[in-house]
């Protein structure tokens, strides 16, 4: 037995030697550590789909402008003004004096390589339904860029914070593949190592032309398990981490090492109706049955007592910090008897049976508690929903695109980033797209004037006019903006941030 | 030996050949990649352009030629999700992942041996009821399960240990931990049974009756020829171990194939997921074949094909 023993002990002690050495750690206080639960795909932001590689991208590149923490607007960033010259030009001048993290000077050149990059069909560039109105890009001078859309394009200014500006140097001389692993941007921290589904280091750029991070090292770790999130941040091996579910929100305040902090998203969570008849003849697509189910939900309730509160009820689907979000329309309240009333009239003196399609709790947390409240309330009216539950994201959206999913089924809908009525209208309401199941030509009508205008006070007229049209045409049941919920450690200070983008650089030490 | 070599080495290639077909073909059933490839809102034209890009309105035949045409010559391809090639990406995930497996071995059979021996000499006693018991809890507890529970007490509450990651020889000790558990109950009752077995045979009675010492006995007779079906058995486990890979990978945040593999395909990115699956399937073929050279250089009955 000795020497077999002593074989598998020498085994076991040369493969840990073999194994690599651990990362040098930083000092514990100029480091910041930070948890994803998936590693992104890429370091190239334009190129990605995932909104971990747009939030790290943040942190090592600039965009063209960025929003305002604080107040929500779009602001100056690498770009210190824009102005629309014609419908379909527009003049945007840039900051001076700015380098990338290679020493090289940003310019209206860079400016130009990041955006041709994108919009290049040859290419295999994730970003570009984007960024598609822009037909042209011209370097005007150093400091000034002219940009060419087709067609009126009111959502330029919010689309500026969704392209990084990649060096056109690094663009030309390095190529894609090397653009995918070593990211050259203009930003607050630099890019120091990726350690593919273990972890990445940033360390600060000292020659930022903006504030200056309080933090020098910043240490990306990848960690799928939530519950092992959850004991890395009590443990102090982690000082921030996302998408925390509420049931453990308890664990992590009571911990004394850690508290939580929420805020509203953009994202707006819904139960889309068959209205358009994309599954085939439907009872939604009757008005007053649609009215009656957003009758028979009692909304308010299923926030306050499934969600503890983390959720902004919406009277549509459009979120309140969007721009065009109308606060005059107020939501459906439960009137169960009207409800009845209203199915009768349509011709279901007898209540209708339909399949109720849940999922996505990646997405929406606790959908299915809430779902299952909101089924019980219907149940009330008349209703009889099947819930029928599909745990696949991809087979889940698959569904959806293919029209299969009704006649009604939960969404959510995180606009992408932009601020603005149209990201969602478009998307999920207009007649014919892949994500929508409603089909009203006076909406469509009003969905294409609203992004044919560069006015804002005509665009706010126009979603009101939607948000009107949608709530009295009970379009879908309307259910609540959602809420964020970040897990901090007690050593920093941080704030949840509304756009889900965790700015590295804004995380301080907290004071003992 | 050399026929056996050969057969061995034809029915390898064509496992090889059979799975890749396969892989490929359930790839192109479960759905589209470019629906995950591309934002919810890149519209239509986005979504036709794509599929043209990614060569995906070929028909199937000629997809799974153009693959393994380049297959062969170690050209899996870019990965969708990446764009960096497939192979790099699979190789780098793979030594962390062999580690573990290979640790876990160790740890299981750390475990088995002395516990199995000890239960087949004891055999009907308390000890082997309570080695049984062992077992059977170990053979139950889920993996995901035993792995938080370790982390729970050895990271949080005791702070010996870090909760996951890779690195030092400390981040390999509770992975490699619970993947031995999840295969030593197995192993443990193997061990047993052979060691009574031959425990019972003639050789171990002559062995006796010469006067040799039973320590003796038990490790220089017993245990020797216990460990043909515990090698045999381990290297048809090496298969399941991969399996429990997987869920310790992701349990400890390791970065290794597994979860690379169920990664890609959850992300429908076909030139990793074939490179990844033809990879692996190289590997498990191939410790098969080895643990059958083995055991064909260990016991000359099967070599000589008694």
């Amino acid at each position: 037995m000795g020497r077999a023993a002593a074989l598998a002990i020498a085994v076991l002690l040369a493969l840990a030697l073999a194994a690599p050495a651990g990362l040098q750690a930083q000092t514990k206080d100029d480091t910041v550590v930070y948890a994803l639960q998936s590693d992104i795909n890429t370091w190239d932001p334009p190129n990605s789909v995932l909104r971990e590689a747009i939030i790290l991208g943040y942190n090592v590149f600039d965009h063209l402008a960025a929003r305002d923490t604080k107040t929500g607007t779009v602001g100056p960033s690498l770009a210190l003004s824009w102005k629309a010259l014609k419908d379909t030009t527009w003049e945007v001048k840039l900051r001076k004096g700015v380098k990338f993290h290679d020493g090289s000077p940003f310019s209206a050149r860079d400016v130009k390589a990041s955006f041709d990059r994108v919009l290049d069909p040859e290419k295999k560039m994730v970003a570009r339904g984007n960024h598609s109105k822009i037909k042209s890009v011209e370097v005007v001078d150093e400091s000034t860029v002219h940009f060419q859309t087709d067609g009126p394009y009111p959502l330029f200014a919010e689309r500026l914070t969704a392209l990084v500006m990649q060096s056109e140097k690094q663009i030309k001389e390095k190529g894609h593949e090397w653009m995918q692993e070593h990211p050259v941007g203009t930003g607050p921290y630099k890019f120091v190592k990726w350690d593919k589904k273990q972890e990445h280091l940033l360390v600060r750029n000292d020659e930022y032309w903006g504030a200056k991070p309080a933090f020098k090292h910043v240490r990306v770790r990848i960690i799928p398990e939530t519950a092992t999130q959850i004991a890395e941040l009590i443990s102090g091996g982690v000082d921030i981490i996302k998408a925390v579910p509420p049931d453990q929100m308890d664990v992590i305040n009571k911990s004394g090492q850690a508290h939580t902090g929420t805020s509203p998203i953009l994202r707006t969570a819904i139960l889309q109706l068959d209205q358009a008849g994309r599954g085939g003849p439907n009872p939604f697509t009757d008005r007053r049955v649609r009215q009656a189910v957003n009758l028979a939900v009692d909304a308010d309730a299923v926030i306050k007592h499934v969600l503890n509160g983390l959720g902004d009820r919406v009277a549509t689907a459009i979120n309140p910090m969007a721009f065009g979000f109308d606060p005059s329309v107020k939501p459906y309240k439960q009137d169960t008897a009207r409800a009845k009333k209203l199915l009768a009239e349509a011709g279901y003196p007898n209540g209708i049976d339909f399949r109720f399609r849940t999922g996505l709790e990646v997405v929406e947390p606790a959908v299915l508690q809430t779902d299952d409240a909101l089924a019980a309330d219907m149940v009330k009216a008349g209703f009889r929903p099947q819930l029928n539950y599909i745990g696949d994201q991809t087979v889940y959206t698959a569904q959806v695109k293919e029209g299969k999913a009704g006649p009604m089924f939960n969404w959510s809908w995180g606009y992408y980033s932009i601020f603005d009525a149209d990201a969602i209208l478009f998307d999920v309401f207009k007649c014919g797209e892949s994500w929508s199941y409603y089909c009203n030509k006076d909406l469509d009508e009003l969905i294409i004037s609203g992004r044919s205008t560069l006015d804002p006070k005509k665009r706010t007229e126009i979603y009101a006019k939607a948000q009107r049209l949608l709530f009295e045409d009970a379009a879908y049941v309307f259910k609540w903006g959602l809420r964020g919920v970040w897990g901090i450690s007690n050593r920093v200070n941080y704030e949840a941030p509304r756009d889900e983008i965790d700015r590295m650089w804004l995380v301080t030490p907290r004071k003992k | 030996m050399k026929p056996y070599v050969a057969r061995q080495l034809v029915q390898l290639v064509v496992v090889i050949i059979g799975i890749s077909m396969l892989a490929f073909a359930i790839l192109h059933v479960i759905g589209d990649p470019v629906l995950l490839l591309l934002p919810q809102n890149a519209g239509k034209e986005e979504y036709a352009r794509y599929h043209k890009l990614l060569g995906l309105d070929q028909p199937v035949y000629v997809q799974y030629w153009r693959f393994a045409s380049r297959a062969i010559q170690g050209d899996f391809g870019k990965s969708w999700y990446t764009d960096t090639p497939a192979f790099r990406l699979v190789l780098q995930r793979m030594a962390p992942t062999i580690y573990l497996t290979l640790a876990g071995l160790v740890m299981a059979l750390l475990i088995a041996l002395p516990l199995g021996i000890l239960a087949a000499l004891r055999r009907h006693s308390f000890v082997d009821n309570l080695c049984t018991m062992i077992a059977v809890a170990g053979q139950a507890m889920p993996i995901f399960w035993l792995g938080i529970m370790l982390i729970i007490v050895f990271a949080v509450r005791l702070k010996a240990l870090p909760a996951s990651g890779y690195g030092t020889w400390q981040h390999f000790l509770m992975p490699a931990f619970t993947l031995g558990a999840f295969l030593a109950p197995l192993t443990m009752r193997l061990v047993r049974s052979g060691v009574i077995e031959i425990m019972n045979m003639e050789y171990i009675k002559t062995a006796r009756a010469k006067g040799l010492s039973e320590r003796i006995v038990v490790i220089k007779h017993a245990f020797r020829n216990a460990c043909i079906p515990v090698i045999t058995v381990l290297g048809l486990q090496f298969g399941q171990l991969l399996g429990g890979a997987i869920v310790t990978e992701t349990v400890f945040a390791w970065p290794g194939v597994a979860t690379l593999a169920v990664e890609s395909i959850r992300n429908q990115d076909f030139p990793v997921v074939q490179c990844a699956v033809v990879l692996l399937a190289l590997i498990i073929v191939s410790v098969n074949f080895i643990v059958d050279m083995i055991v064909g250089l260990i016991d000359p009955r099967i070599r000589v094909g008694a």
